[in-house]
């Protein structure tokens, strides 16, 4: 994947971009807002991440640019402010999702590989399919190996998530913003609770699990 | 510097001159008028006086002859405090009467004159009212049918010294007034400047650091008390902001310098004792579990100050009150299953609300987290409900639980910041929950409401709609 980081603080990119060369991604740097706007409108890259606060040029404004040229990257927008108005704000001058610092590497990660993939097809697709479990969101049906599953309406709703980004790590946080529209911070092991429920529904009598936690970062669906 | 602005330069004291000023003028006007008009009536008067004798004694000589009018002017010039007669030829040569010395155009033409006289001194006159020796006369001077003149007039200095008492009396009038005035002016310039002046010097303490001086309010109800009240008011607000902003860092000193020491205890001892990578793993793993920790009390301590500081603003959207505390509700249930608790809802539906999603949404899963946290019963089990309902303009957001509850004294104490009761200090957590529920409470106009569910605790969020 090709990134594009505008970022003033050089300690941070340098971090980022280690992390992100290690994780198997080609990333540019920019140390300003300028800069970062023309590389933006001059490369073809496959996912943006944008500092709010910039020298030179401000992060948003930044972005209004790029989206008033057609351009249509998805855009992680990181913040130091975290607050809910903001977030509000950030998403509604273009942004596709928003980060508020400090953050965990591996959220970060989990988010722009799930903006990168957001225009797969698995976003039009009415059935959704992984290894022998296969979900019908039309009718809401859900099976696996022909065996019929019944799930509560926010299961399936999980499910839906999971299975829509399948092969991806999916952050307790993502699940939390997108399966419950709620960016508040629960001090229980919530979503684990969740989880393991669905876990008990699907992959409960199968010698080969499909849903998978992964340690430190989150849970991924897969073959 | 403002405090020490000479008097005469103070607004109040203006405008006391000023409308001292305005009112002496006005005074003088007015009174000058009054005189003038009065001096006028009263020259009408003698002169109307004066012709209606001259006409009575015209009269007199026509019907009864010249002996009748000489008879009847001597009576009149010697009647006490008479006026002045002259009756006698054009030379001057008085037959009756009691003035000499007429001048020669009063004795040679009629008309109405003013000039100096003398009295008569052969005139024989009563001893009690001698007339004036001399004196300044208006008269009326009249040739008769028989030759003879006859002039009657009024002593003016007499009139002119009634008008003189008028002006006289204006005069004290004047002065009178002015110093009324600015004695009232000094009164009402000293008044306001004195109560201007404590709220000066309230000021001024509090510039000096103690902000818990207060201006002082009389019992007159007037505009410098709604003035002081306000200004109270104010200072009430800034108060209360100063000490959260003191608690505050209080607080953080404390309670995030100790999770930072610990945290950098765990690496020290990491680099000092870790014989294998696993070691080394595990306790980078715990420091960054330490650190998140940290960034989650700075977050909620962040949402508290945004909420306490904030007006109710632009954030707010029309809430369904009801379908977020079912929300909370549900995503909860599994967690408190395995808590051993049962959760149940009990929320009238459809209830809307101009709120802060997110922020109302946090302080209903803090309470509900709060709940299966510490409201087991002691014997294990219990219920959690979560409930919703309307109750005279209000709307009830309650979390209601089996377990100790919170003694009563302890109330008002656990919505500080950082406050946990002996009791919770071994479970995970930051103090900070009730805190953030208050301020949440606070930022939709309503109030954290915290009571005995016997057994247990209600807490609820009641909010106007």
């Amino acid at each position: 994947m090709k990134i594009l980081l505008i970022e003033d603080d050089r300690e941070a990119a340098s971090y980022l971009m280690q992390a992100l060369d290690e994780a198997g991604h080609v990333t540019h740097h920019a140390p300003d807002g300028e800069t970062g706007y023309a590389m933006a409108s001059g490369m073809d890259y496959d996912v943006l991440i944008v500092d709010r606060m910039l020298p030179r040029r401000d992060g948003l404004s930044v972005l209004e640019a790029l989206r008033a040229e057609g351009n249509a990257t998805p855009v992680l927008i990181l913040s130091a402010l975290g607050e809910v108005d903001d977030r509000v704000t950030g998403l509604r001058a273009g942004g596709d999702d928003y980060l508020p610092k400090p953050y965990a590497f591996t959220e970060l990660l989990a988010r722009i590989e799930v903006l990168a993939r957001r225009s797969s097809p698995a976003e039009a697709q009415t059935t959704l399919q992984v290894g022998g479990l296969s979900l019908d969101r039309l009718s809401r049906k859900v099976e696996r190996d022909g065996e019929t599953i019944i799930l509560q309406p926010r299961e399936f709703r999980l499910l839906e998530y999971l299975m829509k980004h399948a092969g991806q790590v999916v952050t307790r946080t993502m699940l939390l913003e997108n399966v419950w529209d709620y960016h508040f911070d629960p001090q229980t092991n919530v979503i684990d609770v969740h989880m393991s429920r669905l876990r008990a529904k699907i992959d409960k009598g199968h010698a080969a699990p499909l849903l998978h936690t992964v340690r430190g970062a989150g849970y991924m669906i897969r073959e | 510097m403002s405090r020490s602005t000479p008097l005469w330069r103070t607004t109040t004291v203006r405008l006391t001159a000023f409308f001292i000023l305005l009112f002496v003028v006005a005074s003088i006007v007015l009174l000058a008028l009054t005189a003038y008009q009065s001096s006028i009536v009263i020259q009408r008067q003698q002169a109307r006086d004066i012709d209606r004798e001259v006409e009575q004694l015209v009269r007199t000589e026509d019907t009864r002859g010249v002996r009748a009018l000489a008879v009847a002017v001597n009576a009149l010039a010697r009647r006490p405090g008479a006026g002045l007669y002259y009756l006698g030829d054009d030379t001057g040569q008085l037959l009756v009467g009691n003035i000499a010395d007429l001048p020669a155009r009063v004795l040679s033409n009629e008309g109405f004159f003013t000039f100096n006289y003398s009295v008569d001194q052969t005139a024989p006159s009563d001893e009690q009212f001698p007339p004036h020796a001399t004196g300044f006369a208006a008269a009326r001077s009249v040739k008769l049918d028989s030759g003879l003149r006859l002039v009657v007039g009024r002593d003016i200095v007499e009139r002119r010294g009634f008008a003189a008492i008028i002006f006289q009396s204006f005069g004290f009038g004047v002065v009178g007034i002015v110093i009324l005035s600015i004695g009232a002016g000094v009164l009402t310039a000293q008044r306001v400047l004195k109560r201007i002046g404590t709220i000066n010097a309230t000021s001024a303490k509090i510039m000096q650091g103690n902000l818990s001086e207060r201006v002082p309010i009389t019992r007159r109800d007037d505009e410098f008390d709604h003035l002081a009240t306000s200004l109270n008011e104010m200072l009430d607000r800034i108060e209360q902001l100063m000490q959260g902003l003191k608690d505050v860092t209080d607080n953080v000193a404390h309670d995030l310098k100790t999770p930072l020491t610990r945290l950098r205890n765990k690496a020290e001892s990491a680099l000092r004792d870790s014989a294998t990578p696993d070691d080394m793993r595990a306790a980078l793993e715990t420091t960054i579990g330490e650190s998140d920790q940290l960034i989650r009390t700075f977050n909620a301590l962040l949402m508290i100050a945004r909420a306490e500081a904030g007006a109710p603003s632009g954030d707010f959207t029309t809430v369904d009150i009801s379908a977020v505390a079912a929300d909370v509700a549900e995503l909860y249930v599994p967690v408190a299953e395995d808590a051993g608790l049962e959760l149940t809802t009990a929320i009238e539906p459809g209830i809307e609300l101009r709120a802060n999603r997110e922020l109302v949404g946090q302080a209903l899963v803090n309470l509900v987290e709060n709940a299966i946290k510490y409201g087991k019963a002691p014997a294990g089990g219990g219920k959690v409900e979560v409930a919703v309902l309307r109750s005279d303009g209000n709307v009830r957001i309650s979390v209601s639980d089996n377990g100790p509850g919170i003694p009563e004294k302890d109330r008002e104490n656990v919505v500080k910041r950082f406050v946990r009761l002996e009791k919770s200090r071994t479970e995970a957590g930051s103090g900070l929950g009730l805190s953030l529920v208050s301020a949440v409470a606070g930022l939709h106009r309503g109030r954290l409401v915290l009571e005995d569910n016997a057994p247990g605790l209600r807490a609820g969020l009641e909010l106007p709609l």
